[in-house]
């Protein structure tokens, strides 16, 4: 039994991480509408500032992380600004080759700049464990979890209960309308664009000090994520967090348990989970679903 | 008769296939490996395209396709002892029945979505081959060199007197291929299935009421698009005369989106364009610098200015100078 | 239509022209092997550049810096190297391109450390049909030294990764009693060599291989596989990884509060700077003692510091690969295999010939290499292709490998 919950407790560690970068896929596509390829690589390229702030240059973890996360936000409206919109107005089909440009010129750029070393990186909470029942807990992934929630309340406050949340919606779901009322569109969308690169960052800082900082610390993460965010509903913040967690204790009991997935097809098994969601329930679990007026 | 409007395309195309012919002649034989390289990617481009370009739905699995049809080739050639030619139609034929099977679920995704499932699929198709190691060869892959199947691998062919090296047999294979699979194409696509294509993209709820059987042409336009492909695939086996998982990773078919959006959807000279993008992409890209990460950099970099400068492709491209010669 | 096709065709030739290089190729010189001329020798190499797999581009990096070096102090007996390295991304058919291009159209003397096993064994029928020496291949996957007959002109480097895991297993047969130990391993020929390696060298004793955990190199993190093995009740810790999933087991078993007896590891991933990453400060006991094995010096080992091949090491990386870390071990395995490559052809003389080379390399018999550990020797013969074979175990003490015991050698299939 206890090896059981040390299973559960497993995964539902990996699953926050997961859902940690849903979150910002499910900011990017509740606000802009696009399904933004590049996330993963811009929350890894955040992480190695952030690193390169506390290693290289000594500062202490909570300046960088602010700096950071400034940078970031920064960082994904002046990508937005210059990258995005240019190429909104074509077909969805630039956008998509767009955002793989991007995919491609991060992860190299990160290769180039810090080398393809593994590297640490400051957790905010302390490392220790605390054992209940057998099971094993860290205090790390405890404050994963926190961090993680907190962070969809404060996005659910931010939509449901702001003015600019309000905006941000309306930009995103009628633009043209948006318009007449006053909403300058494509602030908003710039604002989405740097909200989500915002929390790719805080993704990346959640995960690298449990999965270690190398260029690819993304990549791997970004399948589960957009597993998670599809199982949960891709508008749905607190979809992406229920999708993560779920995803994350539902591979990791299939991989221990069923032989036939072993620990080779958890990627498949999480791929299985967005084709099958999308096929049977693609509005995900607390999504909406979306009619079209003909 | 429609005869009358063909006679131009068709010359053009005659002419096409003579400069093709005449080619091997006046570069090295390792250029001519190269080129074959581009009449592959072209096939799977001419495919993918008919899938774009013309019904409008967005793939980033098409690598998964290839992988199906290089397979095939490759565990028919060395478990069944078929000549390597004739697994290419049968790797059409399987990899067909797949497109057109993956098509039909497909039917409840569009745009970004179906984008996100495809790319799912060619990211997880590397595990699964690897998982059914006893009919995959698993990570070790599976080796074509030297293997009495594989045509002129160690002795020269003789085709119609002419004396084949690899890589001149290998370029008359792919580009006889890539031709007729571009004939086909166009006479799939001139009718009216090409016309239904086009209506659903357009506007699907507008071919709907308009009696277009709208599941009918999407999981066509899948199957056939995934039939070439395989064929592409097939050929790519062959050509490089090994596989295995890893090659057909998730950068092959993010490259064949490349290929068919930095050619311009549509035209064979932007489809060639395309093709010759996707297999010299790495090498113009590392001829700016090889530290390592900056290929990757500079690549992404080709791709998002591309998007600014040529938005419709280098078809496009072709078309803006028309316009402006026409005056 | 007809005007859109005449501009479309000229646009087609230059397509192709773009794409079409040299026009007639040129007549090959006649008696000299290719890429020898009477003052420069052309190696090539094939080496992750791009892709997830660029850390192992500084085992390029490390080689072209000694060529280099080696160059400005007068080259091979007058002959200077120019090594071209070409991307493959980790990508076997990039690989068979990049190596084809290499051969066909740069006319290389030989193929220098390609990376990567299955990218090695998707060239090798290629160079060996062609007569082109596949030189040190940069891979320990045991068949590659193993089918020498097959392959005259194939020569390995390192020791196998089942050597490796065979005197890891002889180890713990002769020092650990009835020990029952627990793998984790990545799911390809690297990981799986190494597991067929523990259990051949256990084979026959009180040791036993109770759980063994596969993971996916494309796995996000591996807390799954090391709860199962914890929960196996093993007393030992083998870890058989690549850096990054090495420092995951080795911290998720300290969170998990699993104290194994002794962890083992193997080359790839013990170098010392993913060792003090994953001791985090010291404070994992996981880490204290494990046990590894090595054959090249380590730039961040303290016991290195005043060596003479280290001291070497340092500045040649500073003058000729200035912007690379030069405490990445990897550049010292390329140094290596350089220095290996720069003595064969020497030994070779004045007369460079690809089978000159390949003879030389086949009966290969280097007492020592400056940048491998004391005493190691570079043995080749007629069935056996890997020069390296031995190994040293090592002990973490602290902050830092101490080696002990006596020189190990592998000799087996």
């Amino acid at each position: 039994m206890a090896d059981f919950m040390q299973q559960v407790v497993a995964g539902l560690a990996s699953g926050s991480i997961y859902a940690s970068l849903a979150l910002a896929l499910v900011l990017i596509h509740r606000a802009t509408g696009v399904i933004n390829f590049a996330q993963g690589e811009m929350a890894t390229l955040s992480t190695y500032l952030a690193w390169t702030l506390t290693t290289n240059h000594g500062w202490s973890y909570w300046p960088a992380f602010a700096v950071t996360l400034a940078l970031s936000f920064a960082g994904g409206a002046a990508v937005h600004q210059g990258i995005i919109r240019p190429n909104e107005k074509g077909s969805v089909l630039r956008v998509v080759i767009v955002t793989i440009g991007l995919l491609l010129l991060i992860n190299g750029a990160v290769t180039w700049i810090w080398s393809g070393e593994v590297r640490a990186v400051q957790s905010p909470f302390p490392t220790r464990t605390i054992e209940i029942g057998g099971v094993a807990i860290s205090i790390q992934d405890i404050g994963t979890i926190g961090v993680v929630v907190g962070t969809m309340v404060l996005l659910w406050f931010l939509f449901q209960r702001t003015k600019i949340g309000l905006a941000m919606r309306a930009a995103s779901v009628n633009p043209a309308e948006a318009r007449l009322v006053g909403v300058r569109v494509t602030w908003m969308l710039s604002l989405g664009w740097g909200l989500a690169a915002m929390l790719g960052a805080i993704s990346g800082m959640l995960a690298a000090p449990s999965v270690f900082l190398d260029p690819n610390l993304m990549a791997a993460i970004l399948i589960y994520a957009f597993a998670a965010a599809v199982l949960g509903g891709i508008d749905s913040p607190v979809g992406a967090i229920v999708g993560g967690l779920t995803l994350g204790v539902g591979l990791n009991l299939l991989g221990t348990y069923v032989d036939f997935v072993g620990a080779d097809l958890r990627l498949p098994g999480a791929l299985f989970v967005i084709l099958v969601v999308l096929l049977v329930r693609p509005s995900g679990i607390f999504g909406h679903r979306a009619v079209k007026r003909v | 008769m429609r005869l009358g409007r063909s006679i131009a395309p068709v010359s053009a195309f005659l002419a096409l296939g003579l400069v093709i012919l005449v080619v091997p002649s006046f570069v090295s034989a390792f250029r001519a490996q190269q080129l074959s390289y581009v009449a592959i990617y072209l096939v799977a481009l001419i495919g993918l395209n008919v899938l774009t370009g013309y019904t409008g739905q967005i793939s980033l699995g098409h690598g998964a396709f290839m992988a199906v049809g290089g397979y095939t080739t490759a565990i028919l050639m060395t478990d069944y002892g078929v000549k390597d030619v004739w697994t290419i139609p049968i790797a059409a034929l399987v990899t067909g029945a797949v497109g057109f099977l993956f098509g039909l679920p497909a039917l409840r995704l569009s745009g970004l979505y179906l984008a996100l499932a495809t790319f799912a699929i060619a990211v997880s198709t590397p595990a699964v081959i690897k998982r059914f190691e006893g009919f995959t060869g698993g990570g070790s892959g599976i080796n074509l060199f030297g293997v009495p199947e594989l045509t002129a691998s160690l002795t020269p062919v003789e085709i119609l007197g002419r004396e084949l090296v690899f890589n001149d047999w290998l370029y008359y294979l792919a580009w006889t291929t890539a031709l007729i699979g571009y004939v086909l194409a166009w006479l799939l696509l001139r009718g009216r299935t090409g016309l239904a294509f086009r209506a659903v993209r357009d506007s699907e709820t507008a071919a709907q009421s308009s009696g277009v059987g709208l599941p009918r042409y999407k999981t066509l336009a899948f199957g056939v698009s995934a039939a070439y492909a395989g064929v592409a695939g097939s050929l790519f086996a062959i050509a490089t005369t090994f596989v295995n998982p890893d090659t057909f990773p998730i950068t092959l078919s993010i490259l064949l989106l490349v290929g068919v959006v930095v050619g311009g959807l549509g035209s064979l000279v932007g489809l060639i364009a395309g093709a010759v993008f996707i297999q010299f992409l790495p090498e113009w890209s590392q001829q700016v610098s090889k530290s390592p990460g900056a290929p990757t950099v500079v690549s992404g970099i080709i791709l998002i200015a591309l998007m600014f400068v040529l938005p419709m492709g280098f078809a496009g491209l072709v078309g803006r100078v028309r316009t402006l010669t026409k005056r | 239509m007809i005007r859109k096709l005449a501009l479309a065709l000229p646009a087609l030739v230059l397509c192709l022209a773009l794409g079409t290089g040299a026009a007639l190729a040129g007549s090959s010189q006649g008696q000299a092997d290719p890429g020898v001329t009477a003052n420069s020798i052309l190696l090539g190499t094939t080496s992750p550049l791009s892709g997830s797999a660029s850390a192992y581009a500084s085992v390029a990096r490390g080689a072209d810096a000694y060529f280099k070096y080696v160059n400005a102090r007068g080259g091979v007996l007058g002959r200077k190297i120019t090594n071209t390295i070409v991307d493959d991304a980790y990508n076997p058919a990039q690989t068979v391109q990049a190596t084809r291009k290499l051969v066909e159209q740069d006319k290389v003397f030989a193929i220098f450390n390609a990376l990567g096993t299955e990218h090695n064994e998707a060239i090798r029928d290629y160079l060996n049909a062609n007569k082109v020496p596949q030189l040190f291949s940069a891979t320990g996957a045991t068949k590659f030294g193993a089918e020498a007959a097959k392959y005259p002109y194939t020569i390995g480097f390192q020791p196998s990764y089942q050597a490796e895991g065979w005197v890891l297993g002889k180890y713990l047969a002769r020092t650990q009693g009835a020990a029952r130990v627990a793998v984790i391993f990545q799911n390809d020929d690297y990981g799986k060599d190494l597991l067929n390696g523990l259990k051949k060298g256990i084979q026959r004793s009180k040791v036993k291989v109770i759980a063994a955990e596969p993971y996916d190199v494309t796995a996000a993190d591996v807390q799954a596989q090391v709860a199962k093995l914890k929960s196996s009740g093993a007393n030992t810790f083998a870890v058989f990884a690549t850096p990054k999933f090495a420092i995951q087991s080795y911290v998720y078993a300290k969170r998990l509060n699993w104290k194994p007896k002794l962890t083992l590891a193997n080359a790839v991933s013990s170098a010392s700077n993913i060792m003090q990453i994953a001791s985090e400060g010291g404070t994992n006991a996981v880490v204290n003692g494990s046990v590894s094995i090595v054959f090249l010096k380590d730039p961040t080992d303290p016991k290195w510091r005043n060596d003479a091949a280290m001291k070497l090491y340092r500045q040649v990386m500073k003058q000729h690969a200035p912007s690379a870390n030069a405490s990445d071990v990897y550049h010292v395995y390329g140094m290596a295999a350089a220095w290996t490559a720069v003595e064969a052809m020497k030994k070779v003389g004045k007369n460079l010939t690809r089978a000159g080379l390949v003879k030389v390399v086949a009966n290969l018999n280097i007492a020592s290499n400056p940048f491998l550990l004391p005493g190691i020797a570079l043995k080749t013969s007629g069935s056996d292709h890997f020069p390296i074979e031995q190994m040293l175990l090592q002990r973490w003490q602290k902050s830092s490998w101490k080696s002990f015991g006596g020189l190990w050698g592998y000799r087996g299939a």
